[in-house]
């Protein structure tokens, strides 16, 4: 163990003046057009409610405390909940919420603000929080107030399909909703980096429409396949967590806010078999490579700091006639040292790239007119064709039945 | 149908019985004749019924469209190019005087030019244009060039000597400049001197001057000139001319919230408080008026209890005092503890900016900042672009007052608070991009630069003018374009007057901030430009731009098809029946009279 420590620490050493020098060049000779990374903010929303979908609060509540104990503030944090768990008349353990069975934590128990609850939960709104267009009245606690420095992270759990997301079981939000208000968010610089992780059955196809760049996705599952929960509790009656959420909080356990762990080894923790679903991962819009982003990128909190070195000496002029220069003349641009990145897991990263393959050329032809229509470029004139189509048969019809 | 159709045929079957007997008659065939003309009552019917349709069809296609105010894309989008190819120039005025040099103007000139494009870079947003005219005063001659000056008020020759400049009082040679440039005049002058001690300083105003020894030769001068011109004067002491957004705390609608905060790290220890009001009157109110047209600027304070902070500090034996390093910077803020973000005063598109001022508790007595080179800050304090500044003030006597039980109430003394503020006032310039020390150290040598009363000296203030001008009319434009193609891009969503309304004022006030800083008005072009980006943001997230909040052509259809489409198939068909029966019945009439005339 202390050896292990030892070899850690000293390959810090070592590597941390390399990285200090490379990120001081790529800094110089890419700070004209690079944007700071100055803030985090999250976006967690649950789009399930009734008693029996106690897991995706669950799934929120936990990526709740997370965030919040990796470092991101209240103020930074839209959160989202149906709410309808904790003081439920079925909830034998009134005003708790637990995502485990052993009962170890209470989710619901200290400062959890939530800034959209019960029937506020809505398409609607949701897509007024990311494009920001809000009624003047909306408090700036319940707008995403990001610039161009930040990175968001955009966490929706609750019943999926393919390419829709149901929202509190009366609505849909639709993968080219999403696609359309990340691009208007784009447009109006509102994040530098935005990853979206999504916890749903086909949770894949909701990325199928998005094309801005520097978004990342990740998906519990790919097309055709479920996410299940990982265990029921006896005790309160339902399941109270999903798997893809159990195995990511389990990963974020380990952390602390100094560590420094790369989302590809986030990735790569996703066992297929355990989860019982294929994890996707959506990398092609994001420039930068998996292995050299940390974590705390999204999950945690960052505060670019700069040293103030002297105060501004023209208002108290006791004696003026005194002007002393001051000669502190350090760079007074002290950005703190790029940290090395060490991989959690040292497996193999199991990562499976967007599936373009459309496996065996089917010769039949119901099923490749099938694949044209799934393909769904062309809809609206298919759409216009069927529209069409029915003159002549309610024509047929009412001649017929004169 | 089949009843009346009946009536004819018993008819004329009787009269072929009768017939037989009778001599032969034409032979009636019903199914091609008929003896009475067809009437025109079930035709009329059904044609007024299809009429009525067809005459109420207008209606219902105006009923449901949709109002879309228009929206000037053209204009819109020449603002764009405009723009883009680079025509936004702010006319720059340099003036550098030579006294008690012998040297040829024109030459001068040239050099100075020519450093000049050397140091600028190409690649900037907003142009400037410059012109530069150079004045040698030799005590006996006095050269200028161009020999025609364009501007107003032409340097009197002989008015500056070299004893003028006390190398001890700055601010004292900054207040002589001025009286003889002049203070409002919107000329950057550089004055070049001869004499004992060597200095180089830059005014409060648009005045820089150099005191050079003998030896200096002309020509390191005029390059030195040159790089207080453009590094000091047009880039305001920054090392690359390009706008970093991350210094550029305005808020989309053109406001900025100050909001000061007092936190208590433990209230058990002591409990101080501060005259804000006074403060706020003496020492903010200047700087925020010198500020008024580049951003709207309020003031909130409050004092919080109960806040420690949330990175660890340990105890240095030699200092005496508990230290944190840089390092520990970023993780200083507790967000969980320090409940900043509670003001009533900012609108959701404002920007906030925190000065938190940080009282340690007991414990962490005195609580001092280490920088890496181990040397202690003097300042104890650090920004966050985009976020504010923190500042550590420890209290006069770490001694806790241990005796009696309840918590000692103390103020914090007026010296202490106008030395904070002094702190304030400096990370406030830090966030806007600017350096807090008041030194500039260009690759030629140092400048000192005088502070102001206001905050931000003469030519600082234009510097933040241009930029921001610069970058409000490139927000507004490129706003203005998404939202145009916006709006094109989904046909059925209503567009209200008030965008409408929004777009054509902000074109307007962009016309005008154009307009101004060509004229070199910098204040009121930095107004403009400011409103005409409030009012292109405010267009652009107006609330009723919901995509999902309106319907699809097919929906519509969708909507209205069961209505009509039945209904009016029907109608159609009778009448295109009825036609067709009147037509047929008319022909078998045609047909019997025709035979009936042929035989009779």
């Amino acid at each position: 163990m202390a050896t292990f420590i030892n070899s850690k620490t000293i390959f810090r050493l070592l590597v941390l003046p390399c990285l200090l020098l490379y990120s001081s060049i790529a800094h110089n000779s890419s700070s004209v057009e690079a944007t700071m990374h100055t803030n985090n903010w999250a976006v967690l929303v649950c789009t399930s409610r009734f008693w029996f979908n106690y897991r995706h609060m669950a799934n929120t509540l936990s990526l709740y405390r997370t965030v919040k104990r990796l470092g991101i503030p209240d103020e930074r944090i839209i959160l989202m909940l149906a709410d309808d768990m904790a003081c439920n008349t079925r909830n034998k353990y009134p005003a708790q919420v637990f995502n485990n069975e052993n009962h170890r934590l209470n989710l619901y128990g200290d400062n959890v603000e939530v800034d959209y609850r019960g029937y506020e939960v809505t398409v609607e709104n949701f897509l007024r929080v990311l494009t920001g267009r809000h009624e003047t009245s909306v408090p700036r606690s319940k707008r995403l107030l990001s610039d161009e420095g930040s990175h968001i992270l955009l966490y929706m759990t609750g019943h999926g399909g393919d390419e829709f997301l149901k929202f509190q079981d009366s609505e849909e939000l639709q993968s080219h909703d999403l696609a359309d208000a990340v691009k208007q968010m784009k447009e109006k610089l509102r994040f530098k980096e935005l990853l979206i992780m999504v916890d749903t059955c086909q949770a894949a196809t909701l990325f199928n429409q998005l094309q801005s760049p520097g978004v990342l996705a990740i998906g519990s599952s790919m097309r055709g396949e479920n996410s299940y929960s990982h265990h029921l509790d006896s005790d309160v009656g339902v399941s109270v967590v999903d798997r893809f959420t159990y195995y990511t909080l389990a990963f974020f356990e380990r952390l602390n806010i100094y560590d420094n762990a790369s989302l590809s080894s986030l990735f790569s923790s996703y066992n297929p078999s355990m989860l019982m679903s294929t994890a996707y991962c959506r990398r092609d819009l994001y420039q930068r490579r998996l292995e050299e982003v940390p974590v705390t990128n999204f999950f945690g909190s960052v505060m670019e700091t700069i040293h103030t070195d002297a105060a501004y000496k023209a208002l108290s002029r006791k004696d003026s006639g005194r002007f002393k220069a001051q000669m502190s003349l350090d760079q007074s641009v002290h950005h703190h040292e790029r940290r090395t990145l060490i991989n959690v897991n040292d497996q193999d990263e199991i990562l499976n790239t967007k599936a373009e393959d459309q496996q065996g050329a089917s010769t039949c032809p119901f099923t490749s007119f099938y694949e044209k229509l799934r393909k769904g470029e062309n809809v609206d004139s298919l759409v216009n064709y069927g529209l069409v189509a029915m003159l002549p048969l309610l024509g047929v019809s009412s001649w017929l039945f004169q | 149908m089949p009843e009346i159709s009946e009536v004819p045929e018993l008819d004329s079957s009787k009269i072929s019985d009768n017939a037989s007997k009778a001599p032969p008659r034409p032979e009636f065939d019903p199914k091609i004749m008929r003896k009475t003309k067809p009437g025109l009552k079930r035709l009329f019917l059904t044609h007024s019924v299809l009429f009525s349709f067809l005459l109420g069809f207008p209606f219902l296609w105006k009923s449901v469209e949709i109002y879309r105010s228009p929206l000037p894309f053209r204009e819109i989008d020449s603002l764009s190019t405009h723009l883009r190819s680079n025509t936004l120039l702010f006319p720059l005025h340099f003036h550098a005087i030579f006294i008690g040099f012998d040297s040829d103007a024109d030459r001068l000139r040239y050099s100075i030019l020519s450093e000049i494009s050397k140091l600028t870079s190409q690649n900037l947003k907003c142009f400037n244009n410059y012109s530069l005219s150079v004045t040698v005063d030799s005590g006996s001659r006095c050269l200028r060039a161009p020999i025609t000056s364009p501007h107003s008020c032409p340097y009197q020759c002989g008015s500056i000597t070299a004893i003028d400049f006390d190398p001890v009082d700055d601010v004292a040679v900054d207040e002589r400049l001025g009286s003889v440039f002049g203070r409002k005049i919107k000329e950057y002058s550089v004055v070049v001197v001869k004499g004992e001690n060597e200095r180089a300083v830059v005014g409060k105003y648009r005045h820089a001057w150099m005191v050079v020894g003998g030896g200096m030769e002309v020509e390191m001068a005029a390059m030195k000139v040159a790089e207080v011109l453009v590094k000091v004067f047009v880039n305001g002491g920054r090392e690359e001319g390009s706008i970093r957004t991350e210094f550029m705390p305005v808020g989309a609608d053109g406001n900025i919230v100050l909001s000061f905060n007092l936190l208590n790290a433990d209230p058990r220890d002591w409990v101080y408080d501060w005259d804000f009001q006074k403060i706020d009157e003496t020492l903010l109110a200047p700087m925020i008026g010198a500020l008024g047209p580049v951003a709207n600027i309020s003031v909130e304070s409050q004092v919080l209890y109960h806040t420690p902070k949330a990175s660890f500090s340990y105890w240095n034996q030699k200092l005496e005092s508990h230290v944190f390093s840089t390092k520990d910077l970023p993780f200083f803020v507790n967000s969980n503890e320090w409940h900043l973000d509670t003001s009533i005063a900012a609108g959701g598109r404002s920007k906030i900016l925190q000065f938190v001022v940080y009282v340690p508790s007991a414990k962490e007595c005195p609580l001092l900042l280490q920088l890496p080179n181990g040397e202690i800050s003097k300042t104890n304090g650090f920004i966050s672009p985009m976020w504010g500044g923190v500042m550590v003030w420890n209290p006069q006597s770490c001694l806790k007052n241990s005796e009696n039980k309840t918590t000692a109430r103390h103020a914090i003394p007026l010296q202490d608070l106008e030395n904070m503020f002094e702190v304030f006032i400096g990370q406030f310039r830090q966030l806007f991009g600017f350096r807090s020390v008041n030194v500039y150290a260009g690759g030629s040598g140092i400048w000192n630069l005088v502070p102001s009363e206001r905050g931000f000296t003469e030519w600082e203030l234009d510097v933040l003018s241009r930029q921001h001008t610069c970058f409000n009319l490139h927000s507004c434009a490129t706003t203005l374009a998404s939202l145009s193609r916006l709006v094109q891009s989904l046909p059925r969503m209503i567009i209200m007057d008030e965008i409408g309304k929004q777009v054509k004022y902000s074109l307007e006030a962009a016309k005008l901030a154009q307009s101004n800083a060509s004229i070199g008005g910098y204040g009121f072009s930095t107004t403009s430009s400011r409103q005409a980006r409030s009012l292109a943001e405010d267009a652009f997230f107006h609330p009723s731009i919901m995509s999902v909040s309106y319907y699809s052509f097919e929906h519509c259809f969708a909507v209205y098809s069961p209505f009509f489409l039945p209904v009016s198939m029907h109608v159609v068909l009778a009448a295109l029946r009825e036609l067709k029966r009147y037509k047929q019945e008319k022909a078998k009439y045609l047909a019997w009279k025709a035979k009936a005339n042929a035989s009779s």
